[in-house]
């Protein structure tokens, strides 16, 4: 057996890069179990400004994310929220989508080159993230503006005429509560394995996909997500392990952090109302789209499409990481303020509970 | 408060049995580095050897991170279940056959 065992593919570790994927991985961890995706676009970018090749980058990264997702999603699951059938259907159509997304990469690659590829990749996320974000955002944005107390999250319309479509094989999903076609289904698998071959993402369009057109809460959406992301993940990983580019030491420091970030996260989804997950996903999406903007002028000048001084590029370059890093820094603040504050609120009337059964036992 | 007492040290035995494993895999990892990287990423029928270690670690890490949640006091809010908005029909649909009738 030929042994594909390369040493430049593995950096040296030092203490600052085993802080900072455990720090990441946390973060990550922690935005994954509430949202159902999420870290993945931080860490790779992260790792690879570590000096890690780009491919051992995906593949250590690809590594920790699928036992991190069955982490996240049996602790969901535990909580009634996720619906398992619905993640194996999706998945199974998600994988079609994955090998499509693959083959126009490699398209956009000999066509275009590197930089043409990486503007491929920037566009995408520009465009998918703007329009899915701002809906997302925007539907937040009214369920908070609404009777936030009621916390009956209710079903699109589009979801409600697409359900009404008898079009058989017909599936029910019982946790979900959805009855719905499998040709509705269908067309959002393969959208979000074809967003996950692009920009390693695949959530930003499957949680809003199960959300909008079958029609699942944002709770059972987001936890449902993360069975997908097993499924995906574990076949990805076992392709990248085949051809020997995982740093099992990258894998294993962030899995140290990600595995207590996404339980938290996932005991995060009990403190909250549905709508909380919608503005967490929609905001880090917003601020995804500025980090991917200000990394096209390096692509276009690449291209000749464009003339910028270098000195410029490795500053907007920066810039983007850092943009990335406060998406993800922001969606975790959120989710942890929240879970603070419904918390306190809780002891506190636990406390003042507690208080007047005492007074009404003790005699006056 | 004695049976509060009884569960936190439940949890507390589990975080340490769980913890130290984690650590032990950690250190038999990372003193080993050298030869485990190697192992890993030689391809092939090695893949199993990465999927697996990372099998092993999500078990143990994730049950140390599950019970030290736990022991913390953050747990999940135990909320009234709310039914979901009904948006589809899952009844049973009306049975159609007609009933057999003896004809005398």
């Amino acid at each position: 057996m030929q042994d594909l065992f390369n040493s430049a593919n593995f950096i040296d570790l030092n203490a600052w890069s085993v802080l900072f994927l455990v720090i990441v991985g946390f973060v990550g961890g922690l935005v994954s179990g509430f949202i159902g995706s999420g870290g993945a676009f931080v860490l790779t970018p992260g790792m690879m400004s570590l000096g890690v090749p780009g491919p051992v980058a995906v593949a250590s990264n690809m590594c920790h994310k699928f036992p991190k997702a069955l982490v996240g999603a049996y602790k969901r699951w535990k909580y009634g929220q996720v619906d398992i059938k619905l993640g194996i259907v999706m998945a199974i159509f998600a994988t079609g989508g994955v090998q499509v997304g693959i083959k126009i990469q490699q398209m956009v690659l000999e066509r275009w080159g590197k930089a043409g590829s990486n503007l491929y990749v920037s566009i995408a996320f520009i465009v998918i993230l703007l329009t899915v974000g701002g809906y997302v955002l925007w539907d937040a944005y009214k369920s908070i503006r609404g009777n936030s107390s009621i916390q009956v999250e209710k079903t699109s319309s589009l979801a409600k005429r697409l359900q009404s479509i008898n079009l058989p094989p017909m599936l029910l999903f019982k946790t979900a509560n959805v009855r719905i076609s499998l040709w509705i289904i269908l067309p959002v698998g393969f959208a979000t394995g074809l967003l996950a071959a692009t920009i390693a993402v695949g959530g930003f369009i499957g949680v809003p996909g199960m959300i909008y057109i079958i029609g699942a809460s944002s709770l059972v959406a987001s936890a449902t997500e993360l069975v997908i992301a097993f499924i995906m993940g574990l076949g990805g990983s076992i392709n990248w392990a085949v051809h020997g580019m995982i740093d099992i030491r990258l894998t294993l420091l962030i899995l140290l952090g990600s595995l207590l970030g996404v339980q938290l996260g996932a005991i995060g989804t009990t403190y909250v109302k549905d709508y909380m997950i919608k503005l967490v996903m929609g905001t880090i999406m917003y601020i995804v789209v500025v980090s991917r903007f200000l990394a096209v002028p390096r692509y276009l000048t690449e291209l000749n499409l464009m003339s910028l001084p270098e000195g410029t590029l490795k500053l907007l370059d920066k810039v983007s990481f850092i943009f990335m890093c406060i998406a993800l820094l922001t969606g975790a603040a959120i989710i942890l303020v929240n879970m603070w504050v419904v918390r306190r609120r809780a002891l506190k009337e636990a406390e003042e509970a507690t208080r007047r059964v005492e007074e009404a036992a003790s005699p006056a | 408060m004695a049976k509060e007492n009884v569960s936190n040290n439940h949890v507390l035995r589990k975080v340490v049995i769980y913890g130290a494993l984690t650590a032990a895999l950690y250190a038999g990892v990372f003193w080993n580095s050298a030869a485990v990287l190697h192992l890993c990423a030689k391809g092939g029928i090695y893949a199993v050897f990465p999927i697996t270690f990372v099998f092993a670690f999500s078990f143990s890490h994730g049950a140390f991170a599950n019970y030290l949640w736990q022991l913390l006091g953050i747990e999940a809010l135990k909320q009234p279940k709310v039914e979901a908005e009904k948006t589809a029909e899952v009844t049973k649909r009306p049975e159609v056959r007609r009933r057999a009738r003896v004809q005398a």
